[in-house]
């Protein structure tokens, strides 16, 4: 957390910056050190004198006007400091500056302003990645005691993530969007799913609209069989060509992911993909504390803010690790095969040689990375 | 130093006349703060509990805000159709209008743009589109050239009746030299901004109502109708209620360029029905539920039925020089032109493009009050803005606004 | 002259410029994902990533068959009442007669019918710890893919190249696949009806 080549500005309000090896500010480098580590903590007197020596400590051979002016600056960081100051006087300066304020709430408002005026993800060094992530489980804690564990790793070499999904397996279960749900943390009051599984009638064909995906009876149903479509993780993506501030991007593994913190919610995206596999947080995501997924990407499945996009991932927190998603995970049938496209063993590629596949809309040349087959 | 003083005298002179009037532009501008604090208000709540308190869904994802802002759009771009031959064709007729005008391509941008940030779920980090501190997406996506066309347009039609006014308000003739090449600019920026935020939709593969190569001209038709009745109503109304005095010449000749503008509008309203009904395909379907409903789901007929028989019935109308000329006539069809237009462009092609959805899903789209709040608000923010800039400009060429030398010392 | 010449040149430069800077930016050269999946995975040296990991505790054996070879749970252990001898003691024919407590009466055979098959078209009766193929090979529990594999053979070649069936872990190598009895129970291999795990109530509002 303590680079000096930031791409945004930090600011530092008289709190000494811990060394910290591990993944919270505290310096434990397992267990938590919220709630969990109350006992070791110190006295307040103690406290107070730490906190003193920690906020003169390390600038006390500088005086203010070098403190403030001796940093260097680009436009960039002389920007944000000058509209920072007319935006948040208020708010997070004040608790911060507050002198009753305790450390932690100095800390979260110094979060707070560095996460508002942080970079785009995508441009970012892996330090400057770390370093949003640290923030960003710190500030969880912070608010909620609760430790995430939340990663930032990066497209493998040598991986490029493919789909395929089996019509004639796929029995309508659902047990999918139900374990996409779970895993990726989404809206359970506007209940957002990113997968729809279209009921389709016998002999109509691929005939989506009079599909339905919201049915609710016993399944298979007769004379029907199912079709399931999320994010097709496109190799010529529309939406990542029409937003306007590249919130959204397609990695080197192929995977188009969402910076949510970067986008700014104007929904060209939506309007741009053909395969509804977008979904916008209309109003601000709820998900129960006890069932929130604590295993975390920074471009899957963290917690969400209201008024930004969000999307499959191929669950990036588990596929970049080696496992499946968790779709493919949860399917009973076996109807959903994810691979690495570029990896001529991989079952994805034998499927892609072997069997008759297809695409939705080929037609469109957004060259979807998501393949039909049937038995 | 000079230039300063004046423009502080301007400045002051200005606030002077906007805060004095009739009880009626009293009454007028009451009703309009009114109208903006409501929307402020409305505003607030979206703010708070977030975009869910409009009607828009994941299937309609666009609605009230874009389909205003599109509308605006061609409001602010048909301005041009009166600077043109102003200022570059140096046509006498045109000459008071054109102030009306632009003045109404400075509210309709404003107005463009806050329905922009209306729409934005995330407003407080607006600043990530701003060139150099954010990332712009240049020159891909079509968002960013209408955000950089649509900012140079303001600046274009703020700084070029500025002069004017300012070499007016000084009793200096303005220099041709200096603002004929900014009009000629404006003229192609005009049509650049329309055929933009036209791309803007054209440009989706995915939804194949707007996906055809005619929404582009046909926003141009539209829109150079549509502007120039409205200015004509609000020379109607400056008329009668101001001294400035605006003669029937102008009016007829704005009225002409309506004329033409509806008549190939209706034109290519008939080429595209035409394709879309006569062969219609599974492409054809966001048309078939704006014309005549799909699946039992019919919100937006009574729109698209209000405004196609207007729009055929104005364009008629106006087709007769007997009934132009007569300018009752001609300010009804200005009206139901521009209500027509209104819907047409508006509703009747944003909500459309989305229904039914990419699998064939109806989800249909009724504006919520809050949506309808925050609209109102921000026409009446640009009323107030253009009412503001039409009383100064009309004081300064009436000659009631000047520069008064030794007024300071 | 000279002036307007210049000027001329100026702006048509500029304009193809501009043409070149508002051309679309394809940062790939491929025609089509085939053609891109062909290139880059020529080269294709393999990955870090395994997810030898999250087969956990699974006790697997590797199998080869055909071009594929790859890892399937070990299947013996894993029978409750393996080895089968334990109380097969007798051939199966002598084993039949009123005095014997009745063994496996729960199970009620729901695959194909009748005249296709009975215990002994899959069990062994004089050897009970094996199975036996439909001319009479046996066939070890652990390799029972083999059984299936006689009547349904485009499912077991789809299962070898990875089109049937599921992967335990995870996508990463090593490849370890359920076998046929990991999802299919033998004797009633077909999958039970039932109700979907969700239902979503927010789209019935958002179509009403």
């Amino acid at each position: 957390m303590s680079n000096n080549n930031k791409k945004w500005f930090s600011l530092n309000l008289g709190r000494k910056e811990k060394e910290s090896s591990g993944a919270c500010g505290c310096g434990k480098t397992s267990g938590g050190c919220g709630a969990a580590s109350q006992s070791d903590q110190m006295t307040d007197a103690a406290f107070a004198e730490a906190a003193i020596h920690a906020s003169i400590g390390e600038e006390k051979n500088k005086d203010g006007f070098e403190q403030v002016f001796d940093v260097k600056m680009d436009r960039r960081t002389a920007f944000k400091k000058l509209t920072a100051s007319l935006l948040i006087g208020a708010g997070a300066v004040s608790t911060s500056c507050s002198v009753i304020g305790g450390d932690e709430s100095k800390e979260k408002a110094q979060i707070d302003w560095e996460e508002q005026f942080k970079g785009n993800y995508k441009l970012m060094t892996d330090e400057e990645k770390n370093g949003t992530v640290d923030r960003l489980v710190r500030s969880y804690q912070l608010r909620t005691g609760k430790t995430i564990s939340m990663s930032s790793k990066n497209a493998e070499e040598d991986v490029l993530f493919g789909y395929a999904f089996n019509i004639s397996k796929c029995q309508g279960y659902m047990d999918c969007v139900n374990a996409c749900v779970e895993e990726n943390n989404q809206d359970r009051n506007s209940e957002m799913q990113y997968i729809r599984i279209h009921e389709m009638k016998d002999g109509k064909g691929f005939n989506f609209n009079e599909a339905d995906d919201n049915y609710y009876h016993e399944v298979p149903a007769e004379g029907h069989f199912y079709m399931g479509t999320q994010c097709f993780h496109c190799d010529n993506p529309p939406c990542v060509e029409v937003c306007p501030v590249q919130a959204t991007w397609r990695e080197d593994d192929g995977l188009v992911v969402v910076d949510y913190d970067w986008c700014v919610g104007c929904r060209y995206c939506m309007a741009a993909c053909p395969y509804d596999g977008r979904r916008f947080n209309w109003s601000k995501p709820e998900v129960p504390e006890a069932e929130i997924n604590k295993n975390q990407h920074y471009l899957g499945n963290r917690m969400r803010k209201k008024g930004v996009m969000e999307k499959c991932t191929f669950c990036v927190q588990r596929s970049r690790a080696g496992k499946n998603p968790a779709c493919v995970e949860a399917c009973p049938t076996g109807a959903r095969i994810f691979g690495n496209l570029l990896d001529p063993d991989s079952t994805i590629r034998w499927v892609l040689e072997n069997k008759k596949v297809f695409r939705l809309k080929e037609d469109l040349g957004t060259e979807p990375k998501f393949w039909y087959f049937m038995d | 130093m000079r230039r300063l003083r004046v423009f502080r005298s301007l400045v002051k002179d200005s606030l002077d006349t906007i805060t004095h009037g009739s009880k009626k532009y009293h009454l007028w501008m009451a009703f309009l703060t009114f109208g903006m604090l409501t929307g402020m208000y409305c505003y607030s709540i979206q703010l708070e509990h977030g975009l869910s308190v409009t009607g828009m869904t994941d299937r309609v994802s666009w609605g009230l805000y874009i389909s205003n802002f599109t509308f605006l759009v061609g409001v602010a771009a048909a301005a041009v159709m009166l600077v043109m031959p102003t200022y570059v064709l140096k046509d006498i007729d045109f000459k008071q209008a054109v102030l009306i005008g632009e003045g109404l391509a400075v509210s309709a941008l404003i107005m463009c743009l806050a329905f922009v940030i209306a729409d934005m779920g995330g407003p407080s980090v607006l600043w990530h589109m701003i060139p150099g501190i954010g990332v712009f997406n240049f020159p891909n996506s079509m968002l960013t050239w209408d955000v950089l066309v649509l900012n140079g347009y303001l600046f274009l039609n703020i700084t070029i009746p500025f002069y004017i006014l300012f070499r007016h308000y000084q009793g200096k003739e303005a220099k041709s030299k200096v603002y004929i090449p900014g009009a000629i600019l404006s003229v192609f920026w005009a049509v650049g901004i329309h055929l933009v935020t036209a791309f803007l939709y054209q440009g989706l593969q995915a939804r194949p109502f707007w996906n055809n190569a005619l929404l582009g001209p046909r926003f141009l038709a539209s829109a150079f109708a549509a502007g120039p009745a409205l200015i004509i109503l609000v020379l109607a109304i400056i008329r009668s209620f101001t001294e400035f005095k605006i003669q029937d010449k102008t009016i007829k000749k704005i009225a002409m360029v309506v004329t033409v503008a509806a008549q190939i509008n209706l034109i290519m309203l008939i080429s595209e029905l035409f394709k879309e009904f006569y062969a219609p395909t599974h492409h054809s379907e966001s048309a078939y539920y704006l014309f005549f409903g799909l699946d039992g789901k019919d919100a937006l007929l009574p729109w698209i039925w209000t405004a196609i028989p207007l729009n055929v019935l104005a364009t008629v109308l106006l087709t007769f020089h007997k009934l132009r000329n007569n300018f009752k006539v001609l300010f009804f069809c200005c009206f139901i032109l521009f209500v027509a237009i209104w819907i047409e462009k508006g509703f009747g092609l944003i909500v459309p493009g989305f229904i039914p959805g990419p699998y064939g899903k109806i989800a249909e789209y009724t504006p919520t009050g809050i949506e309808i709040g925050v609209t109102l608000g921000i026409w009446a923010l640009g009323a107030f803005i253009f009412t503001i800039l039409a009383k100064t400009a009309i004081g300064i060429e009436l000659g009631e606004l000047k520069y008064k030398k030794n007024k300071e010392n | 002259m000279m002036n307007r010449y210049n000027l001329k040149y100026i702006v048509s430069a500029f304009i193809m410029v501009l043409g070149l800077a508002s051309c679309k930016h394809h940062e790939d050269e491929y025609h089509s994902i085939t053609d891109k999946i062909e290139a880059e995975g020529k080269n294709y040296q393999g990955t870090s990533i395994s997810s030898e990991a999250y087969i956990g505790d699974i006790k697997t054996i590797e199998i080869t068959e055909g071009a594929h070879t790859f890892l399937i749970p070990e299947r013996k252990s894993q029978i409750k009442s393996y080895a089968c001898t334990e109380c097969h003691i007798k051939p199966l024919a002598k084993m039949q007669n009123k005095d014997f407590k009745k063994a496996h009466w729960d199970i009620k055979i729901e695959h194909a019918n009748e005249n296709t098959m009975n215990c002994i078209t899959c069990h062994n009766g004089s050897n009970m710890d094996e199975l036996t193929s439909l001319t009479g090979k046996s066939i070890d529990f652990n390799k029972s893919y083999n059984l299936c594999n006689q009547c349904h053979t485009k499912q077991f070649q789809d299962w070898k190249g990875g089109a049937h069936g599921k992967r335990i872990g995870g996508w990463a190598p090593p490849r370890a696949s359920m076998t046929c009895v990991n999802c299919h129970n033998p004797h009633d291999p077909h999958f039970e009806s039932r109700w979907p795990a969700r239902f979503n109530t927010q789209k019935v509002k958002e179509r009403e």
